[in-house]
């Protein structure tokens, strides 16, 4: 249990203390510049930060002309990284991602096979409607969501650090889609679901997108210091009774679970390991964000349904009975206790 | 959970006994688990190593103030369990004082039983007691720390803090000073002291009652019984218990006497004589073996006497005597029975030279222990009779058959039984007997014929060949490829209104379910 505790003083020549402050503060205007842009969603802005610090993806899912693609490309933006954008198309192939090699002449007018990179090739990538490419190219994402790395033609080449995914799909039309596989729903740290704005809020909108000019997006942070961050998130100690927590909560997803009469009712797989990792992670970033330095079982609570609710398969009797992930997940949660 | 939440989720829309039980089951499963983890959890890993840990000298402070918090949840969870033995003990006491006439010795015992009790109580707080850890734990919940104090205690003992712990040290000893930690745990007195202190004067006052009366619930009773009201409504009841008792005992002293001549008589019309049938079959049959001895037929005749009267349609017994007799002539012929009579009439034979009166005493204690199968037999044989010849007269033949069945498991295999009954029906005369013989045992009650029937029944659910009347003969189809539930698997997959993601599931439940059937 004492694995989670860094003991490590320094990262990057600065105390750890101040660093988990520079991150608090950095990511607090990197979420006013996002603001700037971006009305309200400010669960789905923070988890957002918080996959990118703890080193994920995230599957953003909402209806259409919710602002996902625009979340993405102001978070692209206040971060300043290098980000691309890849459509979804039935008719889109892997290598159309990844790159292909191509006939390439050289200076002495002889010809050769190079790599010629796809736009995963970047450090932030917007899959916009995963779910309309065919399964084989959803598979190319794999290994790069994974791995950070992409092979082709027996070569493997790495992508760039820090590498984000981003993607967004839309639960309205499922004419002509293909739903995610379980292998790569599982790679996604955060399923997001993106809700309608509030009365408010949509006046705000309204207000910044028909008067005026768009607002612009100053960059806050680079990618060296989101991979600094990265390491500090690392060194956020968890309590004993968090850690058995978030045991707990992983395996009564599980349905061979016989305790939870819940679980073995309505579920037909439960979270894998990443589940967990996802909890600790999530709740490690989460505390700094707060100013905190350790991690609590709000935070894991907090973060349950984004990091649980796409790592769970229901069975025909939950959709027969209306269940859905997050209310099964609320209730599973309910009945546990937390010491 | 609810106990009834879970057996709905165990089976869902039924509450039958067996998921009561398996529902009680789980439950006691999980309350003893339960209890184990949580002893387990308190065990002195975590709770005197700890104590013995040398914290850092920042935290001092800090491990004083959850020494206070941990003394403090250990006289509540006393105080609690004390006050709940209390009353438990003083409901004991009221319930002495109301019933007991002596109270000293009860009162010594229930004394000792306290004591005991309570240092029960003592030594299991004391054992559960919280370590410093759960005392952070407790603390962090009620304060709204997050956590702050318990990942402090947790890391109090590394030496060299650097970086995130000392951090995190000095952020919860910042947040602990904005708080007052022992102010969240008072000593305070339990809920249900009240309860407590009511049980206590009631006490009070119940002993001051019987320092010079009797006990009240006993004073209560006496008076009760002597109300007119209770004698009004008792006094019938017990006439009619003296009645039934002097009738049982004149029935006991005058049947050994009278019962031989009501056996030759064969007077068995009245249905008090029906409650000696099972005796005057075996002296009928005693007798019957005497007239038919060179035949040979020890077991016809038993079977058959009950039988006739009815298959002819005349429920006197004499009728029904005379039936046998000419049934045991004509069943000298059946010689595939005689291997099963000669048994039967070897094991009978002593028991026709027993007296009457034993007989009868026997026959009463059959009575009394075999009275549910008696009175189907009465059922049985008191129905009216159709006339000769009709589909009813077969129903004659079960009683006959329970009859040779209880006696017979010794005596032969079923098959003997069966041809027997057979034979009767055919002796009978009825010639439609044998054929309606499968008819009448289906609607007969199983538990007159339970090796029977169960035979007939035990394909009736899952009928897998259905018979099919041609103009050649009866033919046997099989029905058992023809699965309703594929064509529900197809049916329900290619249902339009499906949306394409369910049409798997739909395609898999149906198949689950079709698997589960066969």
């Amino acid at each position: 249990m004492t694995s989670s505790v860094g003991t490590e003083g320094q990262t990057g020549g600065q105390p750890l203390g101040q660093q988990a402050e520079f991150l608090a503060e950095k990511m607090a205007e990197v979420r006013r510049e996002i603001s700037k842009a971006i009305v309200g969603q400010v669960e789905v802005v923070d988890g957002v930060l918080i996959a990118l610090l703890a080193g994920g993806h995230v599957l953003l899912e909402g209806a259409p002309g919710l602002g996902k693609t625009m979340l993405v490309r102001t978070l692209a933006q206040a971060v300043a990284l290098k980000y691309s954008r890849i459509q979804f198309t039935p008719d889109l192939m892997p290598a159309d991602v990844i790159g292909t090699s191509v006939v390439q002449e050289n200076g002495d007018g002889r010809k050769s096979l190079g790599f010629q990179p796809g736009p995963i090739f970047t450090n932030l990538l917007l899959a916009d409607e995963i779910n309309r490419a065919t399964p084989k190219t959803q598979s190319a994402l794999l290994e790069a969501m994974q791995e950070k790395q992409v092979t082709v033609a027996h070569t493997s080449h790495l992508l760039e650090e820090p590498f984000f995914v981003m993607a967004t799909q839309n639960p309205l039309e499922m004419e002509g889609t293909y739903p995610l596989p379980e292998a790569q729903l599982d790679r996604f740290l955060f399923k997001l679901r993106v809700p309608y704005p509030g009365r408010d809020d949509l006046h705000d909108i309204l207000d910044r997108t028909t008067q005026g000019t768009a607002a612009t997006v100053s960059p806050v942070v680079n990618g060296t210091q989101i991979l600094e961050m990265r390491k500090v998130v690392r060194t956020v100690p968890v309590a004993p009774h968090v850690q058995e927590y978030v045991v707990k909560l992983t395996l009564a997803t599980h349905p061979e679970n016989r305790e939870n009469l819940l679980a073995s009712k309505y579920i037909r797989y439960g979270s894998s390991p990443r589940g967990a990792q996802t909890l600790i992670l999530g709740g490690k970033v989460r505390a700094l964000l707060d100013g905190r330095y350790n991690v609590s079982l709000e935070d894991i609570r907090a973060l349950m349904l984004p990091a649980l609710r796409h790592r769970i398969i229901l069975n025909f009797e939950a959709q027969a009975d209306g269940r859905t992930p997050d209310d099964l997940l609320e209730e599973i949660a309910g009945k546990i206790c937390a010491k | 959970m609810l106990l009834r939440e879970k057996i709905n989720l165990a089976v869902p829309g039924e509450v039958s006994g067996r998921a009561c039980i398996s529902a009680l089951r789980d439950f006691w499963r999980h309350a003893i688990s339960r209890i184990w983890t949580q002893s387990q959890e308190n065990q002195p890993s975590l709770v005197r190593a700890f104590n013995r840990r040398s914290y850092r000298p920042e935290l001092l402070g800090l491990v004083d103030a959850l020494k206070t918090i941990r003394e403090r949840i250990l006289a509540n969870t006393l105080l609690r369990g004390w006050t709940r033995w209390s009353v438990w003990l003083l409901i004991g006491l009221i319930v002495v004082a109301a019933v007991s006439a002596k109270l000293a010795g009860v009162l010594l015992f229930l004394g000792i039983v306290a004591a005991a009790g309570a240092a029960a109580i003592l030594a299991w707080t004391w054992r559960n007691r919280p370590s410093d850890y759960e005392a952070a734990c407790r603390l962090d919940s009620a304060a709204g720390l997050q956590d702050r104090i318990s990942t402090a205690v947790y890391l109090g003992s590394i030496d060299d803090p650097s970086g995130m712990i000392c951090e995190q040290r000095k952020d919860a000893l910042r947040r602990l000073e904005k708080v007052d930690p022992r102010g969240f745990f008072p000593v305070q007195l339990p809920g249900n002291v009240r309860r407590a202190s009511v049980l206590v004067l009631v006490v009070a006052g119940l002993f001051a009652y019987r320092i010079h009366h009797q006990p009240p619930l006993v004073s209560l009773l006496q008076t009760t019984a002597r109300s007119q009201l209770v004698q009004s409504i008792f006094s019938p009841i017990v006439h009619a218990m003296e009645k039934d008792l002097q009738r049982t005992i004149a029935l006991i002293t005058m049947k050994p006497d009278a019962a031989g001549e009501e056996t030759q008589r064969g007077d068995a019309a009245s249905s008090s004589d029906d409650l000696w049938k099972a005796n005057d079959d075996k002296g009928a049959g005693a007798e019957d073996q005497k007239d038919s001895a060179d035949a040979g037929t020890g077991d016809q005749p038993q079977d058959e006497l009950q039988a006739p009267g009815n298959q002819e349609g005349t429920p006197s017994g004499e009728a029904r005597q005379q039936d046998s007799y000419s049934q045991s002539q004509e069943g000298k012929s059946g010689s595939e029975n005689a291997d099963g009579k000669s048994q039967q009439s070897e094991q009978q034979g002593p028991e026709g030279r027993q007296s009457l009166g034993q007989s009868l005493m026997q026959a009463l204690k059959n009575m009394m222990s075999n009275s549910p199968n008696q009175q189907s037999n009465n059922r049985a044989n008191q129905q009216p009779p159709n006339g000769q010849g009709t589909p009813q007269s077969g129903n004659s033949h079960q009683p006959g058959a329970t009859e040779s069945d209880k006696r017979g498991e010794s005596r032969g295999n079923s098959d003997a039984k069966q041809k027997a009954t057979q034979t009767a029906s055919e002796g009978a005369g009825s010639q439609q007997g044998s054929k309606e013989l499968r008819k009448d045992q289906e609607t007969h009650p199983i538990n007159a014929v339970p090796d029977r029937v169960a035979l007939e029944a035990s394909g009736f659910k899952e009928q897998t060949r259905m018979k099919v009347a041609t103009e050649t003969g009866t033919a046997q189809l099989a029905v058992r490829d023809v699965s309703p539930q594929q064509d529900a698997v197809t049916n329900g997959a290619e249902q339009e209104n499906i949306p394409a993601r369910y049409r798997f599931y739909v395609q898999r439940y149906f198949e689950h379910a079709d698997n589960g059937k066969h």
